[in-house]
């Protein structure tokens, strides 16, 4: 079956509750061609965002997690070829030019990136960083985007901002970076803050702050978030719903506290499987999922994770499941999903 | 009991005078400690010039009394210049010399080589500052907009004139440019230099055509290497992506953050360029018949002047020295990750 064929399984946005989604992203497929290979690094990508909401899209590296939301912001090279719609404040994202593009971003959208010692310009004052996020929208003179800065800031609990505003990135740590990175992409009171792998270059207790910052903020300003990363627990301890992506589609969407203990998808339970816990026997082994991500350039006809499935029968190879609501708020794709209860390490083989 | 203040940090750094925040301050400490360094780079040098000038066949009496000189005219001409002496004396009192700011007199005009350079130096100086200007001034604006919209019509254009331009050594574009603008419309004259005392005008326009030479290969690389720079920081760096996401327009992204990255990679290689350039002058100089440095050089060695050989050539270490402090100054000065770095 071919991706052209594929795309006509395409399935509806789940929904939660009855009020507007601020976003409402489907069929997103994005794929780059490039000196004769193509890439199809999200194929056919469907979901909502909520006001006040916390998404968390999770994904080993090449699920398209990244690509999607940076298909949103407008951020990808020219190369990309991007098609399906994203539905954001009544206009489609997708289909605005660069130039429209821009006004959304920085100012409804913000996105916050993973390495913040690259993601901040090395030669600039921090203070001119965000004050330029801050006269990027709207008419606002020197000492309003100075107090606007300061602000922020504080906002982001940044110690001792007034000498801070005059340092530059390298005299800051990893943690503060962020919280700088925090205060530009909050500069023009973003409805929809993206936050992709923000804290994966972290270490674990100022990843843990970064987190309550993020999630105090979201209470204090009603910003919906989505967040990107590899890391189921991080998703679990904070996320209200979580989409686990594959080979650049959703294989399972759930609120938090579904997802958890109840897992369909074998992929989402080998991933469970694959996170250390304290109740596991001493240095015993993880266990591990084989096999390779898939080859973005050559998808299986059937489902991508049938070749690394304990559970795969003949039909996973020959036609990928549906993405459907199985269960009320429950997504998943999968013709054999696992029981719930079962054992944790049963996804992989 | 008395109470004494506590000495913070602060209060200690507000406190000492003048001098000692001059000794303590970053820059000035580089500028001393590489002064120092130069000393016996800049002795190296003049020891090697010493040794080959003292190799190399050819005599500065025997050519300024000519072949029919007998050998009596000869010896009397060499005590005369003082080439009777040992080497290692001839050096030594060369040296004293040097370091009282006499570099000997000429072998040839018996002229003070010193007094000579001064004004030589400001010719060869006034011609390679033009080139810089020239080079840079049209480089910049000329490599912002090929990075503006890369692989388009601009930048492909812009591209093809910099390898063009690249392949052609600067000698060849003289001889061009003296045949259309000199002889052809004599806009300019071919040879020749009019001080800057005479009007700044004329004087420009005797400079202008060999600035121009040396300006061209060196605008082309400049070209090269800053639109190169700046595509790379526009498509591989994450502040791109950030500056981008805050919704400014692509001109500032250019403007602000990848310029202002990539001015660095540009510093080093004009920073190079300016010790190495000094030579590149010898040719250009000796066509527009410019009397600067380069030229008295060619001369010297042509009458086999030792003497000023070694003036010369000790003065171009001294700039090539000099040119890479100013660069690595300048980086302090502009990058903020060094000017902070080593507290």
């Amino acid at each position: 079956m071919s991706i052209e064929e594929v795309s006509e399984l395409a399935s509806p946005a789940p929904v939660y509750g009855g009020a507007e989604p601020l976003l409402e992203v489907s069929d997103l497929r994005v794929r780059f061609d490039a000196k004769g290979r193509r890439v199809n690094a999200v194929n056919g990508l469907s979901y909502h965002v909520h006001a006040g909401r916390m998404l968390a899209i999770i994904g080993e590296s090449g699920s398209g997690k990244s690509v999607s939301s940076r298909a949103l912001m407008g951020l990808l090279p020219p190369t990309a070829r991007i098609s399906g719609s994203a539905r954001f404040l009544g206009t489609d994202l997708l289909s605005l030019s660069e130039r429209e593009m821009r006004r959304h971003r920085g100012a409804d959208l913000a996105m916050v990136f993973q390495d913040p010692t690259r993601s901040l310009n090395p030669t600039m004052r921090i203070g001119t960083q965000i004050t330029e996020a801050v006269r990027a929208h709207g008419d606002v003179d020197k000492r309003a985007a100075f107090d606007r800065a300061m602000e922020l800031l504080q906002l982001v609990r940044l110690p001792a901002p007034e000498r801070r505003f005059y340092e530059y990135p390298h005299q800051l740590s990893g943690g503060m970076r962020q919280r700088v990175m925090i205060a530009i992409a909050l500069a023009a009171d973003p409805k929809l803050l993206i936050a992709d792998e923000a804290t994966t270059a972290l270490d674990v207790t100022t990843q843990a702050q970064v987190m309550e910052l993020l999630l105090e903020l979201q209470e204090r300003l009603g910003t919906a978030i989505i967040m990107i990363s590899h890391d189921l627990g991080l998703a679990a301890s904070y996320a209200h719903d979580v989409i686990v992506m594959y080979a650049g589609r959703a294989v399972e969407y759930a609120p938090a506290s579904t997802l958890f203990s109840h897992v369909r998808m074998p992929y989402t339970r080998a991933l469970l499987g694959a996170i250390p816990r304290l109740e596991r026997t001493p240095h015993s082994l993880l266990p591990v999922t084989p096999g390779q991500p898939p080859d973005l350039t050559a998808l299986p006809p059937g489902c991508p994770f049938a070749p690394r499935c304990s559970r795969a029968q003949d039909d996973c190879h020959a036609e990928p499941p549906p993405f459907a609501e199985h269960e009320p708020g429950h997504w998943w794709a999968c013709w054999h999903p696992c029981e719930v209860g079962g054992p944790a390490e049963e996804g992989g083989r | 009991m008395t109470t004494t203040e506590p000495v913070t940090d602060d209060a200690r750094e507000a406190a000492p005078g003048a001098v000692a925040r001059l000794v303590h301050s970053p820059s000035v400490r580089l500028i001393a400690r590489r002064l120092v360094a130069a000393v016996p780079i800049v002795l190296g040098v003049s020891i090697l010039t010493f040794i080959v000038l003292s190799l190399i066949p050819g005599d500065a009496a025997q050519l300024l009394l000519g072949p029919e000189a007998t050998p009596e005219q000869i010896a009397a001409m060499h005590r005369q210049m003082g080439l009777d002496q040992p080497p290692v004396q001839r050096y030594l009192g060369w040296l004293g010399g040097a370091l009282t700011g006499d570099l000997g007199n000429s072998l040839v005009s018996g002229q003070p080589v010193t007094g000579e350079l001064g004004s030589r130096l400001a010719v060869t100086g006034e011609l390679v500052g033009l080139a810089f200007v020239l080079s840079l001034g049209l480089a910049i604006p000329v490599a912002l907009l090929a990075a503006y919209k890369p692989n388009r019509l601009f930048d492909r254009v812009s591209m093809l004139v910099s390898i063009t331009g690249l392949a052609v050594a600067n000698y060849v574009i003289a001889l061009l440019l003296v045949l259309v603008f000199a002889v052809q419309f004599a806009f300019f004259p071919a040879i020749g230099f009019v001080p800057i005392g005479q009007g700044i005008g004329e004087n420009l326009r005797s400079m202008l055509l060999p600035a121009v030479s040396i300006a061209f290969p060196l605008f082309c690389f400049y070209t090269r290497f800053l639109r190169g720079d700046l595509v790379d920081q526009l498509r591989g760096e994450d502040y791109i992506v950030t500056a981008r996401a805050k919704g400014i327009g692509p001109g500032q992204v250019l403007l602000r953050h990848a310029f202002r990255n990539s001015s660095f990679g540009l510093l080093t290689v004009v920073g190079l360029n300016l010790g190495t350039l000094i030579g590149a002058t010898v040719i250009i100089e000796q066509i527009f018949a410019l009397p600067g440095i380069g030229q008295l050089l060619l001369q010297a060695i042509n009458t086999r002047d030792f003497v000023v050989v070694q003036a010369c050539v000790v003065v171009f270490a001294v700039v090539a020295v000099l040119a890479n402090l100013v660069t690595d100054l300048l980086y302090a000065v502009l990058d903020p990750r060094i000017r902070y770095g080593n507290r």
